[in-house]
């Protein structure tokens, strides 16, 4: 397996390939990607405060009505991993999970913006339930977010769900490991695409924000451990571990398969060129970051490592997930500039970086426009609470 | 001591009939034909002093040449237990002469014997019925039934083995086969028989807890069996020996003196009513398996009595049998519908009542509007069983859970109350063996006024404190536990 810059990434990396043929090269795509407009709102808890500061962040990025008026709208939240797997006693909503109250928030605003439609949409671990079960089962009343505006619906795009037929979704450019994909229609069916993601850290990727959270997009029907083979299976069975992280078993052959079979079979390549090539199959015109509470450590609870559950106290939205998910990772105290073996990027490459060569959006922070709070006045340490953590567990033994 | 409910068994291998019966298997070796003889001796009966063992199960005849010297070499050990309040049960087993065996195990002094199949009418001694689940017939005259079929509890070693894909692991537990017959015999007292595994290592503390717990919280007792090394160590009074026997003593203990629970009945709003009878044991114990792992808890009734049995509080019936039910049933199950239920058959269900209504393509079941509720008919004659214990879940909705378990991925629980539900007890059964990282956590739609948690693995009870939900309900949070503990609770 080769593990280094593909001549395909060479290529995608804005006509680097003839003078600096090597990982650095790519910075010079920055130059092509767009900027955009970040803003960061102080938010410490879901109460009252939660919809007046999101109403000004919006205002800070142009204002809602802008992008929604009229329009079909897909809110992909995110509800990872094994539900019934806690953080201590601590919530879903308040570690791993976009929390209700900010996505009845964000519906309400873009009801009031004069959305057309509003569809949430994620694709809960392996089920087949809808998401309003899936939020009842959490003790969520589902129904606060599906009054929160006209016209609301849920979608549970882990399967085939209310469409006819999967949409093909594919990456400009043609692909880093898959030159396209087979989701759910309600990745298609919408206008605007809003990436509502929770601040964390990941096991794998070192960050998982606004750009991973698109990542949960892809249906298991079609690329989980139980996909069907040949045509997408009828229910979501396992996780996408064994297509996505080490390529020992290929997508159901109905969809686009991975372009080069040679390419490396480690989670720490393929993961950041799959999600960044997710986010330019399908753009995210929004990204909003649940800041407010969220778990430091990793994406779910791993029962092994130094994890806590952590009051940020803040909200960040910005137009473009490249540039969001830079001032996201500043806010955690993380550098979005870092590379692989950097924290937090301790075995994966930067998807923010491919992301940004793939022209998404661009991850210097100078380079985009930052709005509302200084970040500087927000930053919220994950790796500080890590080494207190670790500290108090070595003086415990 | 009489064979009675409060029997407290033990498989007491030993004699001449044990070495001819483990002689020709693997691994068998002469410091194992040693023990087996040491533990003819009666001074080895010191090892149940102040335990709750009173009753040893022994090889008696298996129709080998060995049974009259078993028999004659057991005499000394018979006698001495008489002594000592132990009453000693004689498995007949193989080609033995049943009659002969058991004139001999009578005239011996034994309190039962122990069988395949009914014993004689003229048997004169208590006969306990020793069958595999399935085959066992559950209305013969046997007081106890002891099940021979049992699964040494615990996580498989296989790991790619997983309980459907929510990411829970499978458990190995006996709980459905004891649910199973305990709706089928409730009068009688339940033993079940399984053997530690085969391993080079000793089983740890941890693992016989276990074994003891998992039956004892399902209400039966696991016919102790301890592994070759154990009982050596025990005889020469060796560590960690004799701290793992005390463990499982402490566990036997603990649940002879926490059986308030017995005249409890398990709790759940969803049922499952069948014969259990070949195949139909096959589905039904499958079920009873998955629906655990789902943390949905569920009531068994048995077919014969569900004509009589209380419906009350059920949100949900799955008739699981391949045969339909008799005209009285099936009209019982269709009113419960009716009033508001869902009704949940398998394919061969003929000529369904009600319109045919919309139903997700995903779904195993075709629906079918009936009155205030809903029929819901097998679209598969072999559906998968955990796509279908998911959908009985799906279709009932979260929304009116009873009870939810969160960060206990390796456990099971299992929730019974009284009759009028004013107290309850919800054993929570570790198949781990060891703490995770957080403690359990439970939510209860509608909590009652106290909560404690007894554990032998705790010195004193500990008092819970109800933690109320925005959304309602209430929250309980539990310390780590390593096996068992039961959370006890009054209103």
């Amino acid at each position: 397996m080769k593990d280094e810059l593909t001549r395909r990434e060479m290529l995608l990396g804005a006509g680097a390939l003839l003078t600096v043929p090597s990982w650095p090269a790519w910075g010079s795509a920055a130059v092509t990607a767009p900027t955009a407009k970040v803003t960061v709102g102080r938010c410490m808890t879901y109460g009252p405060e939660l919809v007046p500061t999101l109403a000004k962040m919006f205002d800070q990025l142009g204002g809602l009505d802008r992008m929604v008026k009229g329009k079909t709208v897909a809110i992909k939240i995110n509800m990872i991993g094994v539900r019934s797997q806690r953080l201590g006693t601590a919530p879903m909503e308040e570690t791993f999970w976009t929390h209700p109250k900010v996505i009845g928030a964000v519906v309400h605003l873009m009801g009031v913006a004069g959305a057309r439609r509003i569809r949430v949409v994620e694709g809960p671990w392996s089920s087949c339930e809808t998401l309003e079960e899936v939020m009842l089962s959490m003790n969520w009343k589902p129904q606060d977010i599906l009054s929160a505006a006209k016209n609301v619906e849920f979608e549970n795009t882990d399967h085939l769900g209310r469409g006819k037929t999967y949409s093909r979704l594919m990456v400009p450019g043609g692909g880093l490991i898959f030159p396209g994909y087979d989701l759910n229609h309600s990745y298609a069916d919408c206008d605007v695409f809003v990436s509502l993601a929770k601040l964390k850290e990941h096991a794998a990727t070192g960050i998982t924000l606004s750009m991973k959270n698109v990542y949960g997009s892809t249906p298991t029907t079609i690329y989980g451990q139980g996909a069907g083979v040949d045509e997408p299976s009828l229910r979501p069975h396992g996780g996408r571990g064994n297509t996505f992280h080490s390529a020992t078993r290929p997508p159901s052959k109905s969809a686009p398969q991975q372009i080069d079979m040679t390419l490396p079979n480690n989670a720490g390549y393929r993961l950041p060129r799959i999600i960044a090539e997710l986010c330019s199959a399908r753009p995210v015109h929004l990204a909003i970051i649940d800041g407010v509470k969220s778990a430091t450590g990793a994406e779910t609870n791993y029962g092994s490592r130094p994890q806590a559950a952590v009051n940020p106290g803040v909200l960040i939205a910005g137009t473009n997930c490249v540039a969001t998910d830079a001032v996201a990772m500043t806010v955690m105290g993380f550098d979005p500039m870092a590379d692989k073996g950097a924290a937090p990027f301790a075995s994966a490459d930067n998807m923010l970086h491919i992301g940004e060569t793939l022209g998404i959006g661009q991850r210097d922070l100078s380079r985009n426009e930052v709005l509302g709070v200084p970040v500087s006045q927000v930053v919220f340490s994950y790796s500080a609470v890590r080494d207190k953590i670790l500290a108090a567990a070595a003086k415990k033994a | 001591m009489a064979l009675n409910a409060e029997s407290n068994p033990m498989r007491w291998p030993a004699g001449p009939l044990d070495i001819a019966l483990q002689e020709k298997t693997k691994g068998f070796t002469a410091d194992k034909a040693a023990v087996l003889r040491n533990w003819l001796d009666p001074a080895t009966l010191g090892i149940l002093q102040g335990t709750p063992v009173n009753t040893l199960v022994v090889s008696w005849a298996s129709g080998l040449a060995a049974d009259s010297e078993q028999q004659q070499a057991l005499t000394p050990l018979i006698e001495k237990a008489r002594e000592s309040g132990v009453g000693l049960v004689g498995v007949i087993e193989g080609e033995a002469n049943t009659s002969a065996a058991i004139a001999t195990a009578r005239s011996a002094g034994l309190i039962a014997v122990a069988m395949e199949g009914e014993a004689p009418a003229d048997a004169g001694i208590p006969a306990i019925q020793r069958n595999a689940d399935a085959r066992i017939r559950w209305g013969g005259k046997s007081p106890v039934l002891s099940l021979s079929n049992g699964i040494w509890p615990g996580i498989p070693q296989d790991v790619n083995q997983a309980g459907g894909p929510t990411n829970l692991p499978w458990v190995d537990s006996n709980g459905a086969s004891l649910r199973i017959a305990r709706a089928l015999a409730p009068e009688k007292d339940m033993w079940i028989e399984f053997n530690p595994p085969q391993q080079a290592t000793a089983q740890t503390a941890e693992a016989y807890m276990l074994a003891v717990a998992d039956p004892a919280s399902y209400g039966a007792r696991w016919v102790v069996s301890l592994d070759d090394g154990l009982r050596a160590d025990l005889t020469a009074k060796k560590q960690p020996a004799m701290d793992t026997w005390k463990k499982v003593n402490g566990m036997m203990a603990f649940f002879k003196e926490h059986n308030q629970s017995k005249n409890y009945e398990p709790m759940g709003r969803l049922a499952l009513v069948s014969n259990f009878a070949g195949e139909d044991w096959d589905r039904g114990e499958e079920t009873l398996n998955l629906l655990p792992r789902l943390r949905e808890p569920a009531r068994v009734i048995a077919r014969s009595r569900a004509a009589s049995a209380s419906f009350e509080g059920l949100e949900a019936i799955y008739y699981t049998d391949q045969e339909p039910p008799d005209a009285a049933l099936r009209a019982k199950l269709l009113a419960f519908a009716r009033g508001g239920g869902i009704l949940f058959v398998p394919s061969k269900w003929p000529n369904p009542e009600g319109a045919p209504t919309a139903a997700e393509a995903y779904l195993l079941f075709t629906l079918h509007a009936l009155g205030k509720g809903r029929l819901a008919v097998c679209k598969e004659e072999q559906p998968d069983p955990y796509d279908l214990t998911a959908d009985l879940q799906t279709m009932m909705s979260h929304k009116y859970d009873p009870i939810r378990l969160y960060n206990s991925s390796s456990m099971n629980f299992f929730y019974e109350t009284s009759a009028q539900g004013k107290q309850g007890v919800i054993h929570l059964l570790n198949y781990s063996r060891r703490p995770a990282s957080d403690g359990p956590l439970f939510y209860m739609k509608e909590p009652h006024r106290t909560a404690r948690l007894v554990s032998p693995e705790l010195a004193s009870p500990t008092e819970l404190q109800w933690n109320p939900q925005e959304a309602g309900g209430s929250e309980l949070s539990l310390p780590k536990i390593s096996v068992y503990g039961a959370v006890e609770l009054a209103s």
